[in-house]
């Protein structure tokens, strides 16, 4: 009695979940993503995601986060294989162990579309296209913001810098670094940088990598760190121990970044946008499966925000 | 006893307090090595920002000192940041405080009901409680970074980053609550009963302790001063990521065990915690004055802690080898 109630009602809800997919959207994307809730930048983009599948007409979606569980992402992926979606973005958990899943789903005639961070060269085979930021890009424009406000200074011969890195063994932190390390001497070759240790993203410890920096360096013009929440400890520090005139440019602009640029004390950031990131994925998803040319590596773009050109910058709500 | 400098006053000296001795040997290596490592702004600096792994460590102390183990403080402090931070501008700061004690005590005393009435494994119980803590402040927060909107018209800011005295207040809050609860460990006869529960438990039931409620109150203790960090934590930079927190368990423990605490319980001070916290924060400037690479770093924290515990072990003994090897 009560299984035939069971196989009646999900029959029924099952004929209605079909019924309703059949009558909608043109096209079923499923996306599974690292870890929703865990930063504000990754609930921001889930938030964005979904508002845009709403604007769309054309496109419903299954979204699934695997709670930065890799055994949880691989599992995903082969439902929405099951299911039969039209594509599949993926925002991996691990870069490696993706990979067989992410065969599967080709090997089942399944675009994937990987997110944010990309994986690891072994499965680029298997993958239509990357949606993301362009780290190192990232880097080489940060690097370009410093020199640039070195020398509106005129102190581009003489400057020197500090550098607070991201996490070590992180790919977003070392191809930032890469792209900072790279571009400067090209833009600014007289500028030293004095030293680099990582900051690991967080606010505490970059204020004391920086404190140490301070008591170490009786001259430093500039600081640039892998994000602005680094970038801000190491502001606070700089506050602290009152050396002023130091020029901070970070990466990925938080609300606290962009509030420091406000008032005059932080100069510059890369404008790094979790809405757009999420746009991106699905409009590259959605063009191939209109079959238009995708680029490979299909990046958004993150300009450059300094304290001169912030007006035309939201803030950002991260 | 065979080994040399044991039967001296020196020796005895020396054997009470080896984990001093390689402190000042490690301070004045690094003194070689970079002359500005002992400038009294440096020293400040240092000094202040330990205070916040130092105040964690002073109430994990006791719960060691126990017999017990606690896993959940560096979550724990990012939970207490996270809803100081938030209710700072819900309902102001003088009100905001007092709540975020209370709600970090509660956790405290959850884990202590389940360790101290219940018997239930500490490590477990912790280990369990460092993801569970870190998953309610996700929660409460919806990952989202909590600033403190006003950052400029806050007395909040206090705790952190002004100074009395010439010196900073994390550094005198840091000083108050070491000296109190070195005074409740040393001279009262609560502090007794902790040292008596966790040298040897079943003795202390026959002695009339009961033993709950000693590690329950350890654990109340070791959540008040996790709270007083993330006030100064808090305070410090008036805003915060949820992971704040996050690893500093093992630091604070180190410390503690660095200190001479022994992770069997029954021994352990409030001031050589203090020493083991030190000699942590200053091997971490002065590698960085120092500037080697930071994986270098990793290797070379780990050698001077080996060096540390060795020293203190061989002067307790009177000898660099074990006598048994």
């Amino acid at each position: 009695m009560k299984i035939r109630t069971m196989i009646t009602l999900s029959t029924a809800m099952a004929g209605l979940a079909f019924a309703s997919s059949a009558s909608a959207a043109e096209y079923r994307i499923g996306i599974t993503q690292n870890n929703v809730g865990v930063d504000s930048y990754q609930t921001t983009y889930d938030q964005s995601f979904k508002e845009a599948v709403e604007a769309n007409d054309s496109v419903e979606a299954v979204v699934l986060d695997a709670g930065g569980d890799v055994a949880r992402q691989i599992a995903q992926i082969e439902d929405l294989i099951q299911q039969q979606v039209q594509a599949i973005i993926i925002w991996p958990t691990n870069g490696e162990a993706v990979i067989p899943a992410v065969r599967k789903a080709k090997n089942a005639g399944i675009p994937v579309i990987v997110t944010n961070s990309n994986i690891a060269e072994a499965g680029f085979d298997f993958v239509k296209s990357f949606s993301g930021p362009d780290n190192i890009t990232q880097g080489s424009r940060s690097a370009e913001i410093m020199c640039d406000k070195f020398k509106e200074m005129g102190i581009e011969t003489t400057a020197q810098v500090v550098q607070i890195s991201g996490q070590p063994g992180y790919t977003t932190a070392i191809e930032r670094q890469k792209g900072f390390d790279d571009r400067l001497p090209e833009v600014c070759p007289d500028v030293t940088v004095l030293e680099t240790q990582p900051g690991d993203w967080n606010r505490e410890k970059s204020q004391k990598v920086m404190e140490a920096f301070l008591v170490k360096y009786d001259k430093i013009d500039g600081v640039y760190a892998g994000d602005d929440n680094m970038g801000v400890g190491a502001l606070n520090a700089a506050k602290a121990a009152g050396r002023e005139g130091i020029i901070f440019v970070g990466a990925t602009n938080f609300a606290v970044g962009y509030e420091a640029m406000e008032k005059g004390e932080y100069w510059g950031s890369i404008y790094q946008s979790p809405v757009d990131d999420a746009k991106a994925a699905l409009k590259t998803a959605i063009d191939v499966l209109d079959g238009k040319e995708v680029p490979f590596l299909n990046y958004f773009d993150t300009p450059k925000i300094t304290q001169d050109n912030m007006s035309n910058f939201t803030k950002p709500v991260f | 006893m065979a080994g040399g400098f044991s039967r001296s006053n020196i020796g005895g000296l020396l054997a009470k307090q080896g984990i001093l001795i390689a402190f000042v040997i490690f301070m004045i290596g690094f003194t070689i090595a970079n002359e500005r490592f002992l400038a009294p702004e440096n020293v400040m600096g240092v000094v202040r920002s330990s205070a916040i792994l130092g105040v964690m460590a002073l109430g994990v102390t006791f719960v060691v000192i126990s017999g017990n183990l606690d896993l959940s403080v560096g979550s724990m402090m990012s939970f207490s940041t996270i809803v100081v931070l938030d209710l700072h501008d819900k309902i102001g700061p003088a009100l905001a405080i007092p709540a975020m004690f209370a709600m970090t005590l509660c956790l405290g005393a959850f884990i202590g009901f389940l360790v101290g009435y219940l018997k239930l494994n500490s490590l477990i119980v912790t280990l369990g409680m460092l993801s569970a803590i870190h998953g309610l402040t996700l929660t409460y927060s919806g990952g989202k970074n909590m600033d403190i909107a006003d950052k400029d018209g806050t007395w909040f800011a206090v705790f952190g980053q002004s100074s009395a005295l010439g010196i900073p207040v994390p550094i005198l809050i840091f000083g108050l609550l070491a000296a109190v609860l070195g005074m409740v460990l040393a001279k009262t006869p609560f502090g007794r009963k902790v040292y008596a529960v966790g040298g040897n438990g079943v003795a202390a039931t026959f002695s009339g302790i009961r033993r709950a409620r000693v590690v329950f109150t350890c654990y109340l203790l070791s959540a008040f001063c996790v709270a007083t960090a993330g006030l100064i934590q808090a305070s410090r930079s008036l805003g915060s990521q949820n992971t704040v927190g996050q690893g500093l368990e093992l630091e604070v423990l180190a410390a503690v065990i660095l200190g001479g605490a022994s992770l069997l319980g029954g021994s352990g001070t409030i001031f050589k915690t203090i020493v083991g916290v030190l000699i942590l924060g200053f091997i971490q400037n002065g590698l960085l004055l120092v500037g080697l690479q930071f994986y270098a770093q990793y290797v070379v924290t780990w050698v001077i802690i080996i060096l540390a515990v060795w020293l203190d072990i061989a002067a307790k003994r009177g000898r660099l080898l074990s006598p048994i090897a």
